[in-house]
């Protein structure tokens, strides 16, 4: 947990005004934010906007973090989806973003790249399980949403939830064991 | 009420990762976590496991978000200078520093012989003020004893003063006695020369003779039919001595 560690260093430092830590956690972290942002809006001049308005709130709020209670990344993870769907309750914003996009950035000729798409792990689920981790996780849909928008109960949303994180779990697990066999191999 | 059972059955761990609670339920799990190792355990691995999802699906944003962020929180003034920048801004600084004292020394020296150059030119001055002084001052006595209408008169010294002699320059139309007595030979401390006007045998006081001036202008007097040069004591008399009667000469 030494990943784990550094992080709680720089958080100290950013707690005491360090703009260098932002920094550190900016390049550490906003590729995985942004992969969720931009999967959440689906626009990418407004998912530029969100990421730096997360940051933004993470420089302000930082005081209000607590490590005993959770790893940094699922606190940054919750200002993002909050950020971001706060952001997409405003409909002008949205239009106004959507407008601008297609007027001044896009032809026919550029396809808009399927953000929707994911990688790793998750990918090579069944695709029931794919899509519901996605809805909750990268959509920013609340199960009972979720659930609506797969058309099945919400008792077996649940169940697919939880069979796709045990999935996960597996797949992760195995890749450790297979990095330490690695590790104990050389 | 909230359980571990709860917990678990209705993936309440994962709605908190999502961010799906209320504040209370949220404050609630939390609290129950803290106090549940298994659970605690059971958390930190789905929290892992959502990192790790989240990793693997990131997307690199534009180099320019970061740039904008910086702006934001107004980073753009502190940017750290490179070391080498900071090694030549020092080197510019103590470079800054010996210039301004070099140029502060040029500035003293030059200054100082501005001063020297200034006090050289009021002494000039002033020489040339003396000099055109004495030139005016010349120029005047030579166009008055040069004049066609001025006389000049010689007197030799007699057995008193022999081989001295003074010259007298008379202009009766102007009014005026001017006398060269460089000629006279030195008194002591004592006594003076002092010239005389004989008029209707009574001599009437024209004026001292100091030795050490080039010209004396003296009083003119009516109707003299001699001039005359005695010696006194210092400071004149108010009668001729005539015993001392060193030289003379008839108009």
């Amino acid at each position: 947990m030494s990943h784990h560690q550094d992080d709680i260093e720089i958080i100290d430092r950013l707690s005491q005004k360090d703009k260098k830590a932002l920094y550190l956690l900016y390049d550490k972290y906003s590729g995985a934010l942004y992969g969720v942002i931009l999967r959440m809006c689906r626009n990418q001049v407004l998912a530029e906007d969100l990421l730096q308005e997360t940051f933004v709130k993470i420089w302000q709020k930082i005081d209000t973090y607590d490590a005993s209670k959770g790893k940094f990344y699922t606190w940054a993870y919750r200002i993002a989806k909050n950020v971001t769907l706060n952001s997409l309750r405003k409909p002008d914003l949205l239009i106004q973003n959507e407008e601008l996009r297609v007027d001044t950035t896009k032809t026919i000729l550029e396809p808009e790249p399927d953000f929707t798409e994911l990688n790793g792990a998750i990918s090579r689920l069944e695709p029931h399980h794919q899509e519901a981790i996605s809805l909750v996780y990268f959509r920013g849909y609340t199960h009972r949403e979720a659930y609506e928008e797969m058309g099945v109960p919400l008792g077996t949303f649940k169940s697919f939830i939880r069979q796709a994180l045990q999935l996960l779990r597996e797949s992760y697990k195995h890749e450790l064991l297979i990095i330490w066999l690695l590790l104990e191999t050389f | 009420m909230m359980d571990r059972k709860k917990i678990l059955e209705e993936g309440l761990l994962e709605k908190y990762i999502l961010d799906e609670l209320s504040a209370a339920e949220s404050q609630q799990l939390s609290s129950i976590i803290a106090n549940d190792e298994g659970l605690k355990k059971q958390f930190e691995a789905l929290e892992e496991d959502f990192e790790k999802m989240a990793f693997e699906n990131a997307i690199a944003p534009p180099g320019h978000i970061k740039i904008r962020l910086q702006k934001r929180l107004g980073e753009s003034k502190v940017i750290p200078m490179p070391k080498s920048w900071r090694y030549a801004a020092a080197s510019l600084t103590i470079l800054f520093v010996l210039s301004a004292f070099w140029m502060f020394n040029r500035w003293q020296n030059s200054k100082n012989d501005f001063e020297i150059l200034q006090e050289q030119t009021i002494s000039l001055q002033e020489r040339l003020n003396a000099l055109e002084e004495d030139y005016l001052l010349t120029n005047r006595r030579l166009k008055t004893i040069n004049g066609p209408k001025t006389i000049p008169l010689i007197l030799d010294g007699n057995n008193l003063a022999p081989n001295s002699r003074a010259v007298a320059y008379v202009n009766h139309d102007r009014r005026i006695v001017m006398v060269n007595a460089q000629g006279l030979p030195e008194l002591p401390d004592h006594s003076t020369y002092q010239m005389w006007s004989d008029v209707d045998g009574e001599m009437i006081d024209m004026g001292l003779l100091p030795t050490d001036e080039e010209l004396i202008t003296l009083k003119y007097i009516d109707k003299a039919e001699s001039l005359n040069i005695t010696i006194e004591p210092a400071g004149g008399n108010d009668h001729p001595t005539v015993e001392k009667l060193i030289a003379y000469v008839t108009l």
